[in-house]
C-alpha cells in the first residue's frame, strides 16, 4: 500500500490570461486554490502533490499540425498545462498513485488537429497530447476519453475521428443551444473509426438525476463493453447550475458522485466559468472523490438556489438513452454500410470557426478507407482572418499505417505541392513519429 | 550579554554571547523529569563563568512543550470547530471535536452565523475541560464567528484558556489552524507553570533580564506573549542551531547546513545566507499544523550511530546502541571510526581500534575499516542532501514565469555544524564536489542561535476591495478600507503597520521588515473590473543580534 491514491496537478497559471477580463483569466482558480488549502485538502495522506512538467514541441506535434508551426501559436502556459497533464500522467503510470487529477489551464478540448489559433479558450488539446504521450512513452493502446463539459468537446473528437483505438465519449449541452454548436448523435466517427465517437447533446436544465441516468444506463456499460486500457476525464465543470456560460443544474454532489462512478485512471480540468461558486466546491468535491474520500459534506453555500430537472427533461434524457444504447449494439453493421457506401475514400467539407481569434477555416478532409489499417488523411486547409489568409495541405499517417498508406500520403501532398494551390505542405508521420515540411 | 540556553536530548547548552562572540559556553546533563534543573544548572555555570548576574536577554530553546505532547502530559481541550460545508475531517483531528454550525466562504462573507444555544451545549458536552479551542473554516478571512463563539464560552464557561485557530495561525489551512489551536490549547498549563517556574527561580537568584523563548521558525517571543501561543515552542532545537548558523557565518552560504549530532543529521537549505522556510507547518504528534518553520530534514547518522554489517552489506544508523565504544560503550560506531581515522581526539584509541577491529571482515586493517564506515556514512549524508534537493525542485509552483525562469537551488558550499562536523562534513563536501566551513563553535551553535536570534513576527493582510474591506488574521482584525483605489502597495505599507502595532503589543523592537508574500488579482464580473484581492504578508526579518541593548525594545 505504498502507493498513494491520487496525484494532483494543480496549475493555476496565476500569470495567464487570454485577455484581461476574458474567462480564461488570471483569476480563474484563484477562489479554488483559497479553497483547497483552506480545507487542507493537499495534506491528506491520500493525496499527493505534483509540480506541472513543460511538455516539449515533439508531444505536441504528435497530435497537431500547426499553420505554418505549432510554436508560433502558442505560449509558454500551453506548454506547462500540457505538461501537466503529462505529469499527472506519469504520476499514474509509475503507479505512484492509483488516480491523477491535472487541475490546470489553459485548457484544451476545442483544440483540435490541425491549428490555425485559439478557439473555444483552446490552442492545444491537452488531454489528447497526453493520451499520446502514453502511448509513446508507456505502449497504452485503447484509451477512452469521456468529455463531461458542458460543451461538446469537437477538439478531441476531431483528433480521434479516424482512431479506432480511441472511444471518444462527450456528453454536452445540445449544440443547437450552445457553443461550439457540434456533437451531434450523427457524429459518430469517419467509417475507420465507425461508433468509437459518441455524442450525447442533453437538454438545457438537465440536473444530477439525467446526468447520472446517462453515465449509469449509457456511459458505463459502453465503457465495460470497450474495456480500454485507461480512462481519461476531460472534466469540464460548467455543468454547474451557477456557470455563467451554459444552462444545466449539476451540482458539487452529482460532479463528484459521477468522478465516484466513472473512477477514472487520470482527469484533466476543461471549462468552468462560475469561479466562485461552483469551482471551489467542484474541485474539492472531484478530488475528495477520485481519492476515495468522505464527499457527503460538500456543498455549494447557495445550493436552494439549484433547479431541479423538469420531466420533459426527464422524457427527452431517457429517449436518448435509448437511442444511443442501440446505435451502439448496431455499430459494427453501421461501420460495414458506411465503407460500402463511400468505396475508397470518406470526405467532409466543413467550416470552423476560432472565436478567440477571428479566423474562418475550411476544410476538406479525405480518409482513405484501406483494409489494412485505419487510413492516411488529407486535409486541405483555407484559414482566413482580417488580417492573414493561410492555406496549406497536410497529410497524415496513423501511427499503426500500413506500408501502402504511408507511401500513398507522401504522394498525394508531393501531388498536392506540384500544383501549387497552397503555401504549406506538411506531413504529420505518427507512424514515424515526426512532422515534415516538403 | 544575551544568554541562550539549549535543552536537548542528552545536554543542556549554555552560551552568553557579546557583540557575535562567544564569552561562555557551558554544558550540563538534561534532567528530562524535571527541565527546570538543568536549565537552572546551566544558568548557575554560565553566572560563575562570567561573574554576571544581568543579561540583556535570556532565550530559552526548550523541549518542554515537545516532551509533554510525546509523553501525553496535557490537557483535555473543549475544541469547538465550524467545519461548514466541504471536507470531512472529524475523524483526522487529534480529539473529537463539537460541530458549531457558521461558516465563512472562500471570500470572507459570513454564510451562516454560529448559534448560540449549540455554543451552550458544547460547554456543557465540555463541562470537565479547562482550556477550549475555537477554530472556524476561512477565520483567517473573517474573525467574526470565532469571536462570537469565544465569548459565548467565556461567558458560560469560564475556562482558564481559549485558543483561537485564526489567532495562533494566520495561515490559510483550517485543518492545520484546528490542530494548531488544538495542541495550543493542549499545552497552555503545562507551559505556564513552567514559565512561573523559570521567572520565579530566576528572580530568587538575583539573576535579572527579560526572558524570551525561541520558535520554531527561529523567532523569538518574550516569555509574556508565548505564554499565549505556547505550541509556537514546539521543535525549537534544529531552528536554534539554524540561527547558530546564521551568527557563526557571515559569507552568505548558499546550499546546505549540516547538524552532525549524536543519532542523526540535520540538514537546512540556506539561499544567499538565509535559511529556507517550510512551505508548510511543521507536523506534532503526527498531525499537521501551522506551525511555521525550518525545511529541515533529518537522517538517521550521526556520531553515535551504530556500524553493523547486514549480510555483506556496511550499514551505518538509524539506530543508535549506546555511546561509542571509545567512550565505553557496547557496539562500533561512526565516532570510533573518526576517532581510529585520526580526525577527532575523544574517548579511548585503544577502544575505538577494538571497534573497528569487530568489523574488519577480511584483510584489510583498523584504519581502512574506519576509512570505509566514513565513506558509508558520508554517501548516506549525501543521498538525503540529493533528496532533499529533489525534494525542494519538485515543489509546486503556480504561475508561469516561475517555472519557465525560476532559478533552480543551487549547492555552493555545506557548512557543518554539532559533533560529528569535523570528522563527516569534508567527506560529503568533497563527495558532493563543494566547499565546505566549520564554524570554530559548532558544537554549541543551537545555544548560540537561542543567545542571538532576533524577536520575528509575521501578518498576512488581505485585502477585497470589491467587499471593501481587510483582514489580519493574527490580529483579529477586520477593518474597513482606506480608500477605493486600494493597491498592493497601499496593502503592503498598511501590513507593516499592522505589524509594527502587533511588535509593540508583543514587545518585540520591529526592526527590519520585508514583504514575503504579495499578489494581487483583478476581480472581473461580466466585463468589468469589480475589484482586486490583495494578499500581502510581512515579517520582521529573522536573523541575529549582534550589538545589543539598541536592538531589543
Amino acid at each position: 500500500m505504498n502507493a498513494q491514491t491520487l496525484g494532483v496537478v494543480f496549475f493555476p497559471a496565476f500569470d495567464w490570461a487570454i485577455s484581461p477580463t476574458h474567462p480564461e483569466r488570471e483569476e480563474r482558480l484563484l477562489y479554488t486554490r483559497d479553497q483547497i488549502i483552506e480545507e487542507g485538502l493537499l495534506d491528506m495522506p491520500a493525496i499527493r502533490e505534483y509540480k506541472p512538467k513543460i511538455a516539449t514541441y515533439r508531444d505536441l506535434e504528435r497530435v497537431h499540425v500547426g499553420v505554418p508551426d505549432i510554436a508560433s501559436l502558442i505560449a509558454d502556459a500551453h506548454l506547462i498545462s500540457a505538461g501537466g497533464a503529462i505529469a499527472a500522467a506519469d504520476a499514474v503510470m509509475s503507479k505512484e498513485v492509483k488516480r491523477a487529477f491535472a487541475m490546470v489551464r489553459p485548457p484544451g478540448h476545442h483544440a483540435m488537429r490541425i491549428v490555425h489559433g485559439t478557439r473555444g479558450f483552446c490552442t492545444i488539446n491537452i488531454e489528447a497530447i497526453m493520451v499520446e504521450y502514453l502511448r509513446k512513452v508507456y505502449g497504452i493502446g485503447k484509451v477512452a476519453i469521456i468529455d463531461t463539459d458542458v460543451h461538446h468537446g469537437d477538439g478531441t473528437q476531431d483528433i480521434f475521428y479516424h482512431d479506432p483505438e480511441t472511444l471518444f465519449i462527450s456528453f454536452h449541452q445540445d449544440g443547437r443551444t450552445l457553443y461550439p454548436g457540434t456533437g451531434f448523435t450523427h457524429e459518430m466517427g469517419s467509417p475507420n473509426a465507425f461508433g468509437t465517437t459518441i455524442n450525447i447533446p442533453l437538454p438545457p436544465g438537465t440536473a444530477d438525476r439525467g446526468l447520472h441516468e446517462v453515465l449509469d444506463h449509457l456511459i458505463m456499460p459502453v465503457l465495460e463493453d470497450f474495456q480500454p486500457d485507461i480512462i481519461i476525464n476531460s472534466a469540464g465543470q460548467d455543468n454547474h447550475y451557477s456557470d455563467p456560460l451554459a444552462n444545466m443544474a449539476i451540482t458539487a454532489q452529482g460532479y463528484a458522485r459521477l468522478a465516484d462512478t466513472l473512477k477514472a485512471d487520470i482527469a484533466v480540468l476543461e471549462g468552468g466559468y462560475s469561479i466562485e461558486d461552483a469551482l471551489p466546491y467542484v474541485n474539492v468535491g472531484i478530488v475528495l472523490a477520485m481519492a476515495g474520500m468522505d464527499y457527503s459534506k460538500v456543498m455549494e453555500p447557495d445550493i436552494s438556489s439549484c433547479p431541479s430537472q423538469s420531466s420533459s427533461v426527464t422524457y427527452y434524457i431517457q429517449d436518448i438513452i435509448k437511442e444511443r444504447q442501440s446505435m451502439w449494439r448496431k455499430r459494427m453493421n453501421m461501420q460495414r454500410e458506411a465503407i460500402m457506401k463511400f468505396g475508397q475514400f470518406w470526405e467532409r467539407k466543413r467550416t470552423i470557426y476560432y472565436d478567440d481569434d477571428g479566423i474562418d477555416e475550411e476544410q476538406k478532409e479525405r480518409a482513405y478507407l484501406c483494409p489494412q489499417c485505419s487510413g492516411y488523411v488529407i486535409t486541405e486547409t483555407v484559414a482566413q482572418s482580417a488580417f492573414h489568409r493561410k492555406t496549406a495541405c497536410i497529410g497524415m499517417i496513423p501511427r499503426r499505417a500500413c506500408s501502402t498508406c504511408q507511401k500513398a500520403a507522401y504522394e498525394a501532398v508531393h501531388k498536392a505541392k506540384k500544383q501549387g494551390q497552397y503555401q504549406y505542405y506538411l506531413v504529420q508521420n505518427k507512424y514515424e513519429d515526426r512532422i515534415e515540411k516538403l | 550579554m544575551f544568554l541562550g540556553l539549549d535543552v536537548g536530548g542528552t545536554f543542556t547548552d549554555g552560551v552568553a554571547a557579546a557583540g557575535g562572540k562567544i564569552l561562555s559556553m557551558v554544558k550540563t546533563p538534561t534532567t528530562p523529569d524535571n527541565l527546570l534543573n538543568c536549565i537552572l544548572n546551566t544558568v548557575d555555570k554560565v553566572v560563575e563563568d562570567t561573574g554576571s548576574k544581568v543579561f540583556e536577554r535570556i532565550c530559552l530553546s526548550t523541549t518542554i512543550v515537545t516532551n509533554a505532547i510525546v509523553e501525553g502530559n496535557i490537557d483535555q481541550v473543549g475544541l469547538c470547530i465550524m467545519p461548514g460545508p466541504g471536507m470531512n475531517i472529524n475523524e483526522i483531528l487529534p480529539a473529537a471535536p463539537y460541530i458549531v454550525s457558521g461558516y465563512i466562504n472562500h471570500r470572507g462573507r459570513e454564510v451562516v452565523q454560529p448559534k448560540k444555544e449549540e455554543v451552550l451545549k458544547a460547554c456543557r458536552h465540555f463541562s470537565s475541560c479547562n482550556v477550549f479551542a475555537v477554530s472556524g473554516k476561512f477565520a483567517v478571512r473573517n474573525p467574526c464567528s470565532e469571536l462570537a463563539v469565544m465569548e459565548w464560552i467565556q461567558e458560560e464557561a469560564g475556562p482558564m484558556h481559549i485558543s483561537l485557530g485564526g489567532k495562533v495561525s494566520g495561515s490559510s489551512n483550517f485543518l492545520r489552524r484546528t490542530n494548531s489551536a488544538y495542541y495550543n490549547g493542549a499545552v497552555w498549563r503545562q507551559f505556564n507553570r513552567f514559565a512561573t517556574a523559570i521567572e520565579e527561580a530566576l528572580r530568587v537568584r538575583g539573576i535579572q533580564g527579560p526572558v524570551f523563548v525561541l520558535k520554531a521558525d527561529g523567532g523569538t517571543l518574550p516569555l509574556a506573549v508565548a505564554r499565549e501561543y505556547p505550541v509556537e515552542a514546539v521543535f525549537t532545537g534544529p531552528a536554534a542551531s539554524t540561527i547558530g548558523i546564521l551568527g557563526m557565518n557571515d559569507t552568505g552560504i548558499s546550499g546546505v547546513s549540516l547538524d552532525i549530532g549524536g543519532t542523526t543529521t540535520d540538514i537546512a537549505l540556506w539561499q544567499k545566507g538565509r535559511p529556507l522556510f517550510a512551505k508548510k507547518g511543521a507536523k506534532v504528534n503526527g498531525y499537521v499544523t501551522g506551525v511555521r518553520g525550518f525545511r529541515l530534514h533529518s537522517v538517521g547518522i550521526g556520531g553515535d550511530s551504530l556500524v553493523s554489517w547486514d549480510r555483506h552489506v556496511l550499514k551505518v544508523g538509524p539506530v543508535r546502541c549506546g555511546p561509542a565504544m571509545a567512550a565505553g560503550g557496547p557496539r562500533p560506531t561512526v565516532t570510533d571510526a573518526m576517532v581510529v581515522a585520526g580526525l577527532i581526539d575523544f574517548g579511548s584509541y585503544g577502544l575505538a581500534i577494538e571497534a573497528m577491529k569487530q568489523l574488519i571482515m577480511g584483510e584489510e586493517g583498523p584504519e581502512e575499516m574506519a576509512a570505509r564506515v566514513l565513506d558509508e556514512a558520508a554517501k548516506g549524508i549525501c543521498r538525503a542532501i540529493a533528496d532533499v534537493l529533489g525534494e525542494q525542485a519538485a515543489e509546486p509552483l503556480y504561475s508561469v514565469e516561475e517555472i519557465v525562469n525560476g532559478s533552480e537551488f543551487a549547492l555552493r558550499n555545506i557548512i557543518g555544524v554539532g559533533g560529528g562536523a569535523a570528522g563527516l562534513v569534508p567527506l560529503v563536501a568533497k563527495k558532493m564536489k563543494v566547499p565546505y566551513t566549520l564554524p570554530a563553535n559548532g558544537m554549541v551553535a543551537n545555544a548560540f542561535g537561542a543567545a542571538v536570534a532576533k524577536p520575528t513576527l509575521d501578518i498576512t493582510l488581505r485585502a477585497d476591495t470589491a467587499e471593501g474591506y481587510y483582514t489580519v488574521a493574527e490580529l483579529g482584525v477586520k477593518k474597513k478600507l482606506p480608500c477605493a483605489s486600494f493597491s498592493l502597495q497601499d496593502a503592503c505599507q498598511l501590513a507593516e503597520q499592522h505589524l509594527s502595532e502587533l511588535s509593540r503589543l508583543s514587545g518585540v523592537f520591529p526592526d527590519e521588515t520585508e514583504v514575503i508574500q504579495a499578489e494581487e488579482f483583478n476581480m472581473i464580473r461580466g466585463f468589468r473590473t469589480v475589484g482586486k484581492i490583495i494578499t500581502c504578508r510581512v515579517q520582521v526579518k529573522p536573523g541575529i543580534l549582534r550589538q545589543g541593548k539598541e536592538e531589543l525594545h
